[in-house]
């Protein structure tokens, strides 16, 4: 569900004319947060992009990183300087990756009233939450894995109550 | 000796599967919304939905829908094409394309063209549209080879196909629970509601008879196209699968 979201955030974005995605185009990129299960491709393609999970083609840029320098990235950090503190891994064109991730970082949308659109406003709060928490929080990784368990698994979370009493 | 192709459980003569198929739907034509919100429960209005917000087509877009039947899709996509958009609803049947043309205008949808085709030899040139979809009507097509590459041909490049399709369920569970209501529930609502048994018990058979979700992702990727994924709905009882043309 994180790839749909994020799919549906970028193309957004490049709707509201935010977005000049020439230099993109007809790129595959390869995206791995190594400690959090968000393995993607990002295919730029006809002015849009399609974000997957199959890996079954050639890509032109491979990007795997941690969540933390992720999030780092998200909130402005230097890509060059990442990458010269070896906390980043590129295989590929680096100017590519740079493109990609000055994409990433225009992300300041209000995901909520996006998605409202295609999945009712329930869900939708629920993934607008995580691309907040994705954003602003400080120490992310556990408020963004728990976001990630309410969107993806709701269920899960009736065991933060079950050993509660009335 | 002739060659033999699946009508459901049967065994048929190729060429004959085509008109078996058109028997079907111009039997279940009038009733065929009616049934699919019966019969599903009203989920096949969520999958549709999916499949239109997994799209990404834009304003000024072509799409083809194809099999499109009552044009659940075409309307959606006509909201998301804008008028400089262009969408063609087509079906190889024209009793559903008329039950399409009558849904579209009781929706007040305006600006949608019909085609009668076949999808194993698509009347548009090479790199036409932007997005190719297909709900529901793979499973009956004769040479499903023959139209994926054909639906590969008319895609520009970074265009999306959609197949929205019945498949296989993983759940023990769901399954048992499935095969019961597809062969003893499904052909007795089908007689009780459309008058016709027979066509809903085709339906359930030509489900069993698809290919699976693997299956049908390796079809996609040798019609041609750079990447195919798939998303389980509901348990796996529908899947929808995304090919994208690089």
């Amino acid at each position: 569900m994180q790839h749909f979201v994020l799919e549906q955030a970028l193309n957004y974005l490049i709707d509201q004319g935010g977005v000049n995605l020439g230099a993109l185009n007809g790129k595959v990129l390869h995206f791995a947060l190594e400690d959090l299960a968000l393995d993607v491709n990002f295919i730029c393609t006809n002015n849009r992009i399609f974000v997957t999970t199959d890996a079954t083609t050639a890509i032109d840029v491979d990007i795997k990183l941690k969540s933390s320098v992720f999030l780092a990235l998200l909130q402005g950090e230097d890509l060059t300087e990442l990458l010269r503190q070896d906390k980043i891994i590129i295989h590929g064109d680096v100017k590519t990756a740079q493109l990609l991730v000055d994409l990433l970082q225009q992300i300041d949308i209000d995901l909520e009233e996006v998605l409202s659109k295609y999945i009712g406003d329930i869900f939708a709060h629920q993934a607008g939450k995580l691309g907040k928490t994705f954003k602003k929080s400080k120490n992310s990784i556990e408020a963004l894995k728990d976001e990630l368990t309410t969107l993806l698994v709701a269920p899960s979370k009736s065991n933060l109550f079950k050993d509660k009493g009335i | 000796m002739d060659k033999t192709t699946h009508f459901g459980f049967k065994d048929v003569v190729t060429d004959d599967k085509q008109s078996l198929v058109r028997g079907v739907f111009d039997s279940v034509a009038s009733k065929y919304d009616l049934m699919n919100d019966v019969l599903s429960f009203g989920a096949h209005r969520l999958w549709k939905r999916y499949t239109i917000a997994s799209s990404n087509v834009k304003v000024g877009d072509k799409v083809l829908d194809l099999a499109g039947g009552t044009g659940d899709l075409a309307i959606k996509f006509r909201k998301k094409v804008g008028d400089s958009g262009q969408v063609i609803l087509s079906d190889i049947n024209a009793a559903m394309l008329g039950e399409g043309r009558k849904n579209l205008i009781n929706n007040g949808v305006f600006g949608v063209e019909f085609i009668q085709l076949n999808a194993q030899n698509i009347p548009f040139a090479d790199n036409t549209f932007d997005c190719v979809s297909i709900a529901f009507g793979l499973r009956n097509i004769t040479d499903k080879d023959q139209a994926l590459a054909e639906m590969h041909r008319i895609l520009k490049p970074g265009g999306c196909l959609l197949i929205l399709e019945f498949s296989k369920t993983d759940s023990e569970l769901l399954k048992k629970f499935y095969d019961f209501y597809s062969f003893s529930v499904m052909p007795k609502l089908g007689g009780i509601i459309a008058n016709d048994e027979d066509s809903y018990q085709y339906l359930a058979e030509s489900i069993r008879k698809h290919p699976d979700q693997e299956t049908l992702k390796t079809m996609v990727l040798d019609a041609g196209f750079s990447f195919c994924e798939y998303h389980n709905l509901s348990g796996g009882i529908v899947a929808l699968h995304k090919g994208i043309k690089v």
